[in-house]
């Protein structure tokens, strides 16, 4: 008997995947066939990217001022203060910059999409979209997944470059150190395989952030409580995948190109 | 009322708009829809009663596409759009207008971009000649005045009248109402089923009407606009819109499809139970 809610998850579980996998499809070859709707990706970008750059400047700032407050103890008792630029730099472009704004980007854009096309399905704004011969996976999926991808990458490099100013000030202005040598030993202890990493998972965490966020919000439905369910779920799912795809790219960089 | 045909039906086309075949759906448990056959002709109006929860809403996106059934067809403008790609289907939707039961505006986009969504879809098509339709469409559902405003502001009424103004700003071939006129105040209802009487008479759209209010259904049956007058008159006692008929639902089957006529004569016992 205990084995049929089992089986019944199990199956849920796979055919959940399977949805998944075909609405991703769908949503990513959309961009090869017109029509392309770019009114609505530079919307998209601007929603995503602009309205998201104060909580990524921020949360990049002081995530790179702790970082530095923490490491600059433990390294003094190792005669190692110098070393407190490349500490903040190399965790904030290969991990912290990435997670931490794919997370924050998660908190804010993945709920939003849920939630606004979870509305939009319960009060039957999509089979009114669908009614009126436009596509909504088209029209709403698609500039929502591309303008993520893109719009995170940027996010990104405002964070890592936020923190690492965060790092510094917290050493020239808190910790009393030299600032110079900060600087130059977090520019010079930054190789490509770091870059590369560092720029490779804003761009799956763009896409876990926008395809889980649409793909719970079109399949919302039981009304406005639905909507909340769907935007819970949307959020969650993004923040554990982005962290699991992180350790798995992590792993899977650090062997071929061989920074670890 | 005896609801006698006015004159002889005048020969409508010979391919139907709508075909409907065999159609089955269910979801998750007992059949919704239960083999249902029937037509659409160019030029008719077939009126789709029944209580609440007998498919009737299903059955309208069915007819659409916008619900796939598990058995049967569905033949829209000669073409079974179950068996044709989803970008053909989009293509063939917009030669439809359908007016959803809450109306369903876009929340975020103002009456004018509401309206005008499908033109402006089009790049072929200017802002200004968008305004242009927009307002002529706004001024057929009498609410010129709204142009600016968010769904929001406007009322129950307003919110139907302007879906009504949405679907047939592109001029469908075919229209599909989905309880138009549910939950509205008697006067607000006579005027939407006056603007579908005039869309019947002066654009002899043909067309699908979802309600569970039979004096909607009378009256649609039972009038005509006047175009002179710009208001609709009633028909000489007895005489009836000879190209608006009846279908009615019973959990999912269809019980009854024919004129007024034959609805009020009808010995079916639900369909006596339901008009009386």
């Amino acid at each position: 008997m205990a084995t049929i809610p089992l089986d019944r998850t199990a199956k849920q579980i796979v055919l959940t995947v399977q949805d998944y996998s075909l609405f991703v499809w769908q949503a990513m070859r959309n961009l090869f066939r017109p029509p392309v709707y770019w009114t609505d990706f530079l919307q998209q970008s601007d929603i995503i990217g602009v309205g998201s750059t104060s909580i990524v400047l921020l949360s990049g700032f002081f995530t790179g001022g702790v970082l530095a407050l923490q490491s600059a103890a433990t390294l003094a008792q190792f005669g190692a203060n110098s070393l407190t630029g490349r500490f903040v730099s190399l965790t904030m472009i290969r991990e912290l910059g990435p997670v931490l704004t794919g997370v924050m980007v998660s908190g804010r854009n993945a709920s939003s999409m849920a939630s606004e096309l979870g509305s939009m399905v319960v009060t039957e704004q999509i089979d009114a979209m669908r009614a009126l011969g436009v596509d909504p996976m088209r029209k709403l999926v698609t500039p929502r997944l591309y303008s993520c991808i893109t719009m995170l990458f940027f996010l990104v490099i405002v964070a890592d470059a936020f923190g690492i100013m965060g790092g510094g000030f917290v050493t020239i202005f808190l910790n009393h150190q030299n600032g110079t040598e900060y600087f130059s030993t977090a520019w010079e202890a930054l190789r490509w395989p770091d870059v590369v990493q560092g720029l490779v998972k804003p761009l799956l965490s763009g896409f876990i952030i926008a395809s889980i966020g649409c793909f719970y919000g079109m399949r919302t439905s039981g009304g406005t409580e639905g909507v909340g369910r769907s935007t819970i779920q949307a959020v969650v799912t993004s923040s554990v995948l982005i962290i699991f795809v992180d350790f798995i790219v992590t792993h899977l960089l650090l062997t071929l190109l061989g920074t670890g | 009322m005896s609801g006698a045909p006015m004159s002889a039906p005048e020969a409508l086309s010979a391919s139907p708009v709508v075909d409907v075949c065999n159609v089955t759906l269910s979801f998750d448990g007992p059949p919704v829809l239960k083999d249902i056959n029937f037509s659409v002709a160019s030029g008719e109006t077939r009126i789709l009663l029944g209580p609440a929860g007998v498919g009737k809403s299903v059955l309208l996106k069915v007819v659409n596409g916008l619900i796939r059934p598990d058995q049967g067809s569905v033949l829209l403008f000669g073409e079974d759009i179950f068996s044709i790609p989803e970008e053909r289907l989009f293509a063939l939707r917009a030669r439809t207008g359908m007016v959803f039961q809450e109306g369903a505006l876009f929340d975020s986009l103002t009456v004018r971009d509401n309206v005008g969504y499908q033109l402006l879809q089009n790049r072929s098509i200017t802002d200004d000649e968008v305004d242009t339709r927009v307002h002529e469409a706004l001024s057929f559902v009498g609410l010129a005045e709204t142009f600016s405003m968010y769904p929001a502001s406007l009322s129950g009424g307003m919110k139907r009248r302007v879906a009504i103004a949405r679907a047939l700003i592109n001029n469908p071939e075919l229209i599909l109402y989905d309880s138009p006129t549910g939950g509205l105040d008697p006067v607000t209802s006579t005027n939407i089923i006056e603007l579908i009487m005039k869309e019947r008479d002066v654009h002899a759209t043909p067309s699908i009407m979802v309600t569970h209010r039979l004096q909607d259904a009378f009256m649609l049956c039972t009038h005509r606009f006047d175009a002179g007058t710009n208001s609709m008159v009633q028909l000489p006692t007895g005489q009836a819109d000879p190209h608006t008929t009846f279908l009615m639902l019973e959990e999912g089957k269809l019980i009854f499809d024919g004129s007024l006529h034959d609805l009020v004569h009808s010995d079916d016992a639900f369909v006596r139970e339901f008009i009386e």
